[in-house]
């Protein structure tokens, strides 16, 4: 399992973090939205694919969004989605 | 370019006090306290004597850079910035600060508004042509409160009358629901438009103990300090502590929010890397 973790603004004071199934970085954010689609639209852009605007660490590496495709989360890794704009 | 002001240096206690996460979460706003956590806890700052914008960088201010040296923005380059639409916020294709609602849309009449679509990257470059600088967060929060710990740059009060925000437009916000409802219909009413106004339009009754304008709302404004926790033990929003070392400071909220985003010590982080949106803009400072 990997932890994702959003904004809480996102979650407007829900939970901010949740389980995923390890895989491609991009193909367990497609699995994530599928599985909460009240955060679909944050997420992903009409073609379905992650949006370029938001960043994501894993663990504590930035992943470059020309990496994102390739780059495998290994069970235990904490994914953050980083929003352009953070806090508030 | 528009007046600086002299701000005299001195020591002050950057960020909110504890007090404050309490009347934050008591207050009939829906954000979570520990999204402002980060503005915890007040450390000690002492700041220089400098001089800062008296109001963020106009239209017709950025046009003079552009038209003397040909800069293209970020958003120009990249073919897009982002904006609030009826689906929420998108990097809209064809937005940038000559079309600051998106395609077809244009600067009549925005000649004293203050320009948006600003990256941190297009911030400086107009800074250092302008043979200043962007402000540093301590500056920033400092010139907008004084000494002295105040919510907002007028006092404790919030009037409704004193700063460009959501409420001033739509009224009493306290939910997010009823700010995108109020967002949407703006949105099919007259397009995605940004409700900035002109640079002073609250002056006297939102002037900072300086003399600066439009701290509160308006735009959202770059400063040059990169985002960090004022302890490394404060618990705060992951991803907030995600973008420490990554993202810079911006400070003072914008048209968009409600009242509680466009306190003196609210603070924000943003994505330096070519990222803008049609809410942020800035202002320039430069040592005494």
């Amino acid at each position: 399992m990997v932890r994702i973790v959003l904004p809480s603004v996102w979650t407007e004071g829900h939970r901010t973090e949740f389980s995923g199934t390890e895989g491609s970085l991009n193909a367990v954010l497609k699995r994530f939205a599928d599985d909460h689609p009240g955060y679909r639209r944050r997420l992903l852009g009409p073609d379905s694919e992650p949006l370029g605007y938001l960043n994501v660490v894993v663990d504590d590496d930035l992943i470059p969004r020309q990496l994102r495709a390739e780059t495998v989360v290994a069970a235990g890794s904490t994914i953050t989605i980083v929003a352009p704009m953070a806090g508030g | 370019m528009g007046p600086m002001l002299r701000i005299p240096g001195g020591s002050f206690a950057i960020g909110t006090p504890p007090w404050m996460l309490d009347w934050l979460e008591r207050s009939d706003q829906p954000l979570p306290r520990i999204w402002f956590q980060d503005e915890t806890p007040q450390v000690n700052r002492t700041v220089a004597t400098f001089h800062l914008d008296r109001d963020p960088v106009t239209v017709r201010e950025f046009r003079a850079f552009v038209d003397d040296c040909g800069y293209r923005t970020d958003a120009e380059r990249r073919g897009f910035s982002m904006v609030y639409g009826v689906d929420g916020w998108g990097d809209w294709d064809g937005a940038h600060w000559r079309s600051p609602g998106g395609p077809g849309t244009n600067l009549d009449g925005l000649d004293e508004h203050p320009v948006v679509h600003i990256s941190y990257g297009d911030a400086t470059a107009y800074a250092k042509w302008a043979g200043n600088r962007l402000p540093t967060e301590e500056e920033w929060e400092y010139a907008a409160r004084g000494p002295q710990f105040r919510i907002w740059p007028w006092g404790d009060d919030w009037g409704g009358h004193e700063a460009n925000t959501a409420e001033h437009h739509a009224g009493t916000l306290t939910t997010l629901d009823a700010w995108r409802k109020w967002w949407i219909a703006m949105v099919e009413q007259q397009g995605a438009m940004p409700l900035t106004t002109a640079v002073g339009s609250f002056a006297g009754p939102g002037d900072s103990p300086f003399g600066c304008r439009d701290m509160a709302g308006n735009v959202y404004e770059w400063t040059s300090t990169r985002s960090y926790l004022y302890h490394p033990a404060t618990e705060c929003d992951p991803t907030v502590r995600a973008a420490t070392g990554r993202y810079r400071v911006i400070r003072g909220g914008s048209w968009m929010n409600f009242r509680y985003q466009v306190r003196c010590a609210e603070r924000i982080h943003g994505d330096p890397h070519g990222w803008s949106s049609f809410a942020h803009g800035f202002r320039c400072a430069r040592d005494d």
